[in-house]
């Protein structure tokens, strides 16, 4: 009765793949590219300092050339970029998930230092760009089963944590700005390190579940995850 | 409870029998609503299931009144009483069905649109009709699943969706929007009620995020859930309008205008595709530039095969490359003129010979036709005319008129004639004007014209041999004016043609002329005049020193409005009407822009009154409330000294005038007040009468001068009534025996020091008192010696009006008040005044001198009192008059009796 369910999930998940090379799952995209392209954009959008750190520089008065120098990001708040690239996908969306954690309790804490409008804004774009990161490792994972992308929740992570509070409030203002340009620069990485799955998407065909499941689900799978996750069995949907 | 109800409703029975059965209905609809309004107070006698009712239409409904057994026993009823009423109408019985002795049912079938109460009623008695209870019914229709789900995302806005609800349900019916991510669901949105068919998301749109949307429909008749649609929302954006920025010409290229904008920050995430539109300014259809030449983001284009010098508008809008979305609004228009190129053709060139008295010369005009606008391609500066004789020199011309007249000899010539713009010149037209001996061989024959489609026709037969071109000459046959001839070239292989140039141009006037801008207003030309199908109308107009400014106006408008145009400038404008073959200009009009825009000057000067009249009433206002203080400080309320009365005073009780003051003057205009008496000693002729004489006559004038002023004279013109009392010397002679002092200390004016402020007099026949003749009192002048004329003036007038500077300086300036106001022709006075002299020093500083080198015991002595009571007494006739005993009580200074001079 089991072999004959995870037979079941396998052919359906195989001829999800195949058949527009979609994965059903719920509310998400179930298409890789199309999933892809939308991380891409969404760190584009979110990379731009505009959306953010501009007007919280503009509200806290913090326009000076000599304020900036001292607005900088602390290391340590978000990865390095070689860090992400060092990542695997998995851990990198699991390291954007936690992230993503961060910068939400962050902006929390800066909702009265924001203009209304670009906080509620960012805001969602965060928990947007966390549901997308939910709907790939979902992807990924080839499951629709919500505990199996459940690492990629947004929500609290191990680290990093958010800064605590300097002394003063100027001290504080200027941290904050920090903290803000390191999130535009974090996302602007995230973008990279997407294009660069992109790119190597391009450059071999390897790694595309479509064309990996298309020549034959009995070749190597590009993602582990998938292979790992399909014997858990998925109702055909 | 209902026993009082019975009651009630047998006492109407036994008074009202004449009732009809309609008055019977309306008192138990009146039990039935009272028991309905008190409530829970009446316990119903029945009631009905089901308790509400909302039933679809078409449906069965069946509705069952259940009698109460209190009822009942109470009005001797059942079942078999109950009837029905669907508002007050009455059921048919056919729809009964009495279930059992308490429960009676109706039922409708195929229940239609109803919106109605259902009531069940009794029959007490046999015929008391009573409603017991009741029930709305309506129906309706359960709603349909929404159908052609779709959002919108106005960019910067929220997500709007809408959809469409289906049928009619006749009920209230609610819809939800409802919306999530695969992570999150987001807070409801409900339509609102005048707005059933869409709703706006309370939250922004996250744009490359997968939203799920779908609606519920929900009603009392059932709910239902329309298809779920799953978008990303940028591919439901509607993107705004781009904003041009610009429209430029090429001087290289006269047919493109390169059009410039800024457009959505979206082109950072996702390719934009454009649309643009174009077209002369005059035009009225779009000419659309091919899509796949726009179909990537960019932020400039340049449009190509454009007209020289010719103005177009643009306009351009926006969606995603892919389709996927809205079309963004039409931006703005913005329009711009591409460059000029030159003229694309030669004019139309002829001549006619003028007869000429000189011998062998001919006077030719050349004249040829304006290029129409399509074909000047810019604004004409001149034409150049050539004319060259056979083996000789050329004669150039540059004409800005479009004739020349010249004369030549009988020689054949050859002319060409040019038109140049600012970009070059035209191809020449050439026109041989033949020697004055030619004869022209071969004519046309059968010429002939003929109306036909309401233009003229002209038809000839053309000559055997070849013909390069042909010219038509004509003249309007009118009584009302002269042969104006007119001419149109035709080419060298036709032989037929229609009149085609209007014979005459528009004439333009001003419909309304603005401050920078004028509208212009035509009539159509008519038919006759049109010879030809008018294709355009060209707007010419200029300053004095400007350019000229040529606008093409498409041939259906009759009216155009000038723009830009300088203020309070003389404009000169005049329209030429072309036809495909060529224009005629019409008469020139001119018109003045005003120098101010309708209303501007009401503009300014308004307000301007308006601010006028409200800092008047302003300044009025405040004038009026603080009267007392603009009057304290402008006009003073000087007491005059004329109606002072020395009050009732002792000298045995010095310190009570004190404490009268305080009561009579609480407005501490007077500072202190009091009596002094001086025993009148016998009259001395001061040693120094004569000396002082010439001074006095001096002081006399400027003393008078000085007792007009307001206020601040109030001691200086307390001399005045002592004065004009004085000319009665008998009175004054009379009195001599007794003076008497009294001491007015003023306050002061606007915080100087008055410069006088002492009023004395005295009747009294005691020598002075010691403080007037203590020497250190009089010190106090001496010490103002050293000073200028003018300070020691003021300071010793400061000390007589002090408070602790009283009597010895007030008599000083008393007696020097009354001397320098004396007539001069009274010598018996002038002699008097040789005392005062000295002390009338200080009003001139030249005589301060003087006045300090007389010593206080010699300027105070007997001689002086003499003299100073008769003046005092004819100043105090009024208390003589009135018989008041000359006591040393003080009198009464009355407030405000002491008016300015």
């Amino acid at each position: 009765m089991r072999a004959q369910r995870m037979q079941r999930t396998l052919l359906s998940l195989v001829l999800r793949l195949l058949l527009l090379c979609t994965v059903a799952t719920g509310k998400c995209s179930g298409k890789y590219h199309e999933l892809l392209l939308q991380l891409q954009r969404q760190a584009d959008l979110m990379q731009d300092p505009s959306t953010l750190l501009d007007p919280y520089i503009h509200l806290q008065g913090l326009h000076s050339p000599v304020l900036q120098e001292h607005c900088r990001e602390r290391p340590g708040d978000f990865p390095s970029e070689d860090a992400l690239w060092r990542l695997s996908r998995q851990d990198f969306l699991q390291t954007l998930n936690t992230t993503l954690g961060l910068i939400l309790r962050m902006l929390s804490a800066l909702q009265q230092d924001l203009p209304e409008a670009a906080h509620q804004q960012a805001e969602m774009n965060v928990r947007g760009f966390g549901n997308n990161i939910h709907c790939m490792a979902q992807l990924l994972r080839g499951s629709s089963d919500p505990k199996a992308a459940e690492p990629t929740q947004p929500g609290p992570g191990p680290t990093p944590l958010p800064p605590t509070p300097p002394s003063s409030t100027f001290q504080r203002k200027l941290r904050n700005c920090g903290f803000l340009r390191g999130y535009h620069r974090f996302m602007r990485t995230a973008g990279q390190v997407l294009r660069g799955w992109g790119e190597r998407q391009g450059r071999s065909r390897r790694h595309s579940p479509c064309r990996a499941l298309k020549r034959g689900a009995r070749r190597t799978r590009p993602f582990p995850e998938i292979r790992r996750l399909a014997p858990r069995g998925q109702p055909p949907r | 409870m209902p026993t009082q109800i019975l009651q009630i409703a047998f006492i109407q029975k036994y008074l009202c029998k004449m009732f009809t059965l309609q008055t019977w209905i309306v008192q138990a609809l009146f039990i039935f609503l009272t028991t309905e309004s008190i409530g829970e107070l009446i316990v119903p006698c029945a009631h009905i299931h089901p308790e509400s009712s909302v039933v679809q239409l078409g449906s069965n409904f069946t509705a069952v009144c259940v009698l109460k057994e209190k009822c009942m026993d109470d009005y001797h009823v059942t079942a078999n009483d109950i009837f029905w009423k669907t508002g007050r109408v009455p059921v048919p019985y056919e729809q009964y069905s009495v279930i059992n002795r308490t429960a009676s049912s109706v039922t409708f079938p195929n229940i239609t649109l109803i919106n109605a109460l259902l009531t069940c009623n009794i029959r007490m008695f046999g015929q008391i009709n009573r409603s017991v209870y009741g029930i709305r019914i309506i129906s309706g229709l359960p709603p349909e699943k929404p159908k052609n789900l779709s959002c919108i995302v106005n960019e910067g806005k929220k997500m709007m969706c809408q959809w469409d609800p289906g049928r009619e349900t006749y009920l209230e019916t609610n819809y939800t929007l409802k919306s999530e991510w695969a992570t999150e669901k987001f807070d409801d949105c409900k339509a609102k009620r005048d707005t059933p068919t869409s709703c706006t998301v309370d939250y922004p749109p996250v744009y490359f995020v997968n939203i799920e949307v779908w609606v519920e429909a929900e009603n009392a008749l059932g709910k239902v859930t329309s298809d779920h649609i799953n978008f990303d929302p940028v591919d439901k954006v509607k993107l705004n309008p781009p904003h041009i920025l610009s429209v430029n010409s090429s001087k290289e290229l006269s047919s493109i205008l390169k059009l410039t904008w800024t457009d959505s920050r979206f082109k950072s995430f996702i390719t934009l595709k454009y649309d643009i539109q174009y077209r002369t300014k005059d035009a009225s259809t779009w000419n659309q530039v091919p899509p796949e030449d726009t179909s990537s983001t960019r932020s400039s284009f340049t449009v190509q095969d454009l007209k020289p010098f010719t103005e177009y508008v643009f306009r351009i809008r926006c969606m995603k490359e892919d389709g996927k979305g809205y079309w963004s609004d039409w931006s703005e228009e913005a329009s711009g003129i591409t460059y000029e190129d030159r003229p694309s053709k030669a004019p139309n060139f002829w001549y006619k010979i003028e007869p000429s008295h000189a011998h062998g010369t001919r006077s030719i005009q050349l004249k040829w036709k304006t290029l129409p606008p399509f074909e000047a391609n810019g604004k004409i500066l001149d034409y150049e005319v050539t004319l060259t004789k056979w083996k000789s020199h050329s004669q150039n011309y540059t004409v800005k008129d479009t004739k020349l007249t010249v004369n030549l000899t009988n020689d054949r010539y050859v002319a060409t004639l040019t038109a140049r713009n600012l970009v070059g010149k035209s191809d020449a037209s050439v026109l041989t004007i033949p020697a004055w001996d030619f004869q022209a061989t071969h004519p046309i024959t059968d010429l002939k014209a003929f109306p036909k489609d309401n233009v003229l026709w002209v038809e000839w037969t053309a000559p055997n041999e070849s013909v390069n071109r042909y010219i038509l000459e004509w003249c309007v046959l009118s009584d009302k004016s002269p042969c104006i001839p007119d001419w149109q070239q035709e080419d060298g292989t036709v032989h037929r043609t229609y009149l085609r140039a209007p014979s005459r141009g528009p004439t333009v006037r001003t419909k309304k002329v603005g401050k920078n801008e004028a509208v212009l207003e035509w009539d159509h030309l008519p038919i006759d005049v049109q010879n030809g199908f008018i294709r355009n109308y060209t707007i010419f107009y200029r300053t004095v020193i400007g350019n000229e400014i040529a606008v093409n106006v498409d041939s259906s408008h009759t009216e155009y409005t000038l723009s830009s145009l300088t203020s309070d400038t003389l404009y000169m404008v005049r329209m030429a009407a072309y036809t495909d073959e060529g224009g005629k200009d019409g008469p020139e009009f001119t018109f003045t822009t005003p120098k101010f825009a309708q209303g501007e000057i009401e503009a300014i000067v308004v307000p301007v009154c308006l601010a006028f009249l409200l800092t008047t009433l302003l300044g009025v206002l405040f004038c009026f409330n603080k009267r007392d203080l603009i009057k304290k400080h402008i006009w003073p309320n000087v007491p005059d000294p004329s109606k002072s009365h020395i009050a009732q005073w002792s000298p045995h009780t010095p310190p009570r005038h004190f404490n009268s003051k305080d009561q009579m003057y609480p407005d501490g205009n007077f500072t202190d007040v009091s009596v002094v008496e001086i025993e009148a000693n016998d009259k001395k002729p001061f040693p120094e009468d004569l000396k002082s004489l010439d001074l006095f006559k001096k002081e006399k004038v400027n003393t008078e001068g000085h007792s007009s002023g307001i206020g601040g004279s109030s001691c200086m013109s307390s001399s005045r009534p002592s004065i004009s009392s004085s000319d009665e010397n008998e009175s004054a002679q009379n009195t001599s025996s007794t003076v008497q002092y009294s001491t007015v200390v003023h306050s002061g004016y606007r915080h100087q020091v008055p410069s006088v402020q002492v009023f004395s007099r005295s009747e009294s026949t005691q020598p002075l008192l010691d403080s007037e003749e203590r020497p250190e009192d009089l010190q106090l002048v001496d010490n103002v010696d050293g000073s200028d004329g003018i300070l020691p003036r003021q300071r010793y007038f400061k000390q007589n009006c002090s408070q602790h500077e009283t009597s010895p300086d007030i008599s000083h300036f008393e007696r020097s008040q009354q001397v320098s106001s004396v007539n001069e022709e009274d010598f018996v006075r002038l002699k008097q005044q040789q005392i005062s002299d000295h002390i009338s020093q200080p009003y001139g500083s030249g005589k301060m001198k003087m006045f300090q080198e007389v010593p206080a015991v010699d300027a105070f002595g007997p001689g002086i009192e003499g003299q100073v009571e008769r003046f005092e007494t004819v100043g105090m006739e009024d208390a003589v008059d009135e018989g008041m005993p000359k006591s040393y009580l003080p009198q009464t200074v009355r407030r405000g009796g002491y008016m300015p001079q």
